[in-house]
């Protein structure tokens, strides 16, 4: 198998195996970060001091190291220090260390847009709903949650965007993703060696995953361009 | 009939001592404008009794109903909040209308939240006050829509639909371009005639002096002069004398 279309069939079939491996780290990330980021973006806010700091430090180390490097300490440190691979040697394992390693880190990142977006809506509005009478609850829920996901919507895209591409750097543990599904046949998979055109085939699974996402995410914008805030 | 009687507030901002004992009463259906410079404490008196912020010392009594005593340590319970809140309605200076809301989403939000009524008679009774302020041609729109002047309007008719027994007005005026302050007083002054209970805090002297049964001059956080509009044309005190020079 030499020629590029009799190598094809083969390699996207198993393209398309890594890469949903990429969308299944993908999404577990979001679902995991998502509503983790929200609880950390509120103890950075807290007004217990201790747990204030606490939270900036935890969120200052998560933001300020490789992700990469993040994902070796916690696939490797219960195993190496404890004698105690919590994650089993299994592709399972590794994709389970991946998706704690990538919603811990992402979640950090998610936090700050999200403290953003809250003190951005002015304080006016919740007093707007005191003095009508409104719970903390309502007022949240009803007044400022919207006006803080609209202010949310572009940096949350970025990094969205972002993440697709971070994936990726599960490679490093050989989480069975697409790039790594690529590389397989440099190394030779199936019959097929020495070909890097898979490696490089990749970067079209993240080109039309990343486009999809920007329209998605230029609807959600002009959804909300109805009104300004 | 007396609606609110305010004791010997006190309120300090740190070592800032904003508000040094006022003393005032207010009858039912009378409208009392509290004028004086910035930094004076007014904004900080209708927050007070507003309940977003809470005095140091002093009481506030509405319809014989003490709502608030600095005596008693206990803090209010939120829900406690809530209601004793219900007896104010509050225009502020720069409306604060929800931008994701409609004209009349922004009037029924919030009686319909605490079930005010059946959904019917709330949106009945938000187009009666929408049209009240003139405004039924843009009950659809959204305040982004609208000059500032028709928010403020419409920042009127949200909190008259939680129908307070006294209603504050934060400078309604301050943030409008001087052609839009006309169309908000018209709106004010026509509650007026209609007997609502009123406290504004404004700058616009001849509206205080037209639509006032009572005015309040504040200077340095205490009460310095209070009386009849007529105060505005015969100051008695040379404080008052000198702010009134300055407009």
């Amino acid at each position: 198998m030499n020629s590029f279309f009799e190598q094809f069939p083969t390699v996207f079939q198993a393209l398309n195996v890594g890469f949903l491996q990429t969308l299944k780290l993908f999404a577990v990330t979001l679902l995991g970060a998502i509503p983790l980021g929200l609880i950390i973006s509120f103890g950075s806010m807290s007004k217990i001091k201790p747990i204030s700091a606490l939270v900036r430090v935890f969120v200052w180390i998560i933001r300020g190291t490789p992700l990469m490097l993040q994902l070796l300490i916690i696939y490797f440190f219960p195993g190496l220090v404890f004698n105690n691979p919590i994650w089993g040697g299994g592709e399972d394992g590794r994709f389970i260390a991946s998706a704690v390693a990538f919603i811990i880190n992402y979640a950090c990142y998610f936090s700050e847009i999200y403290r953003g977006g809250i003190q951005g809506v002015p304080h006016g509005q919740q007093e707007a709903g005191q003095v009508l009478g409104l719970s903390k609850g309502q007022i949240f829920f009803r007044i400022t949650l919207l006006q803080m996901i609209k202010r949310i919507v572009p940096p949350m895209s970025n990094e969205i965007i972002t993440l697709v591409k971070d994936t990726s750097l599960a490679r490093i543990i050989a989480l069975q993703e697409v790039i790594w599904a690529g590389q397989a046949f440099m190394k030779g998979s199936q019959g097929i060696s020495g070909a890097i055109w898979p490696l490089f085939f990749t970067g079209v699974y993240y080109l039309a995953f990343s486009g999809i996402l920007t329209l998605l995410f230029g609807w959600v914008e002009k959804k909300l361009s109805y009104f300004k805030a | 009939m007396t609606v609110l009687e305010v004791k010997n507030l006190n309120k300090s901002f740190g070592r800032n001592h904003v508000l040094r004992g006022i003393d005032f009463t207010l009858d039912e259906g009378e409208v009392l404008s509290i004028i004086g410079s910035s930094g004076s404490g007014k904004t900080t008196l209708l927050r007070c009794l507003n309940s977003l912020e809470f005095a140091d010392e002093g009481k506030i009594i509405v319809n014989g109903e003490t709502i608030f005593d600095a005596s008693v340590n206990k803090r209010p319970s939120e829900a406690e909040l809530r209601l004793k809140r219900l007896h104010f309605g509050l225009v502020f200076q720069n409306f604060n209308l929800f931008p994701q809301y409609s004209v009349l989403e922004n009037v029924t939000l919030a009686p319909n939240l605490l079930k005010k009524g059946s959904k019917e008679e709330i949106e009945k009774y938000a187009r009666e006050l929408i049209d009240s302020v003139g405004l039924s041609e843009k009950i659809n729109n959204y305040p982004c829509e609208l000059s500032g002047g028709q928010q403020q309007r419409v920042a009127i008719a949200r909190a008259l639909a939680m129908k307070p027994n006294i209603l504050c007005f934060d400078e309604p005026t301050s943030a409008l371009d001087p052609e839009l302050t006309g169309e908000v007083l018209k709106v004010i002054r026509s509650l007026a005639d209609k007997n609502m209970t009123m406290i504004i805090v404004t700058h616009e002297m001849m509206f205080a002096h037209d639509v006032s049964d009572k005015i309040i001059f504040m200077d340095g956080g205490v009460i310095a002069e209070q009386g009849t509009p007529d105060i505005l044309d015969n100051p008695r005190s040379d404080r008052l004398k000198a702010f009134l020079t300055s407009f």
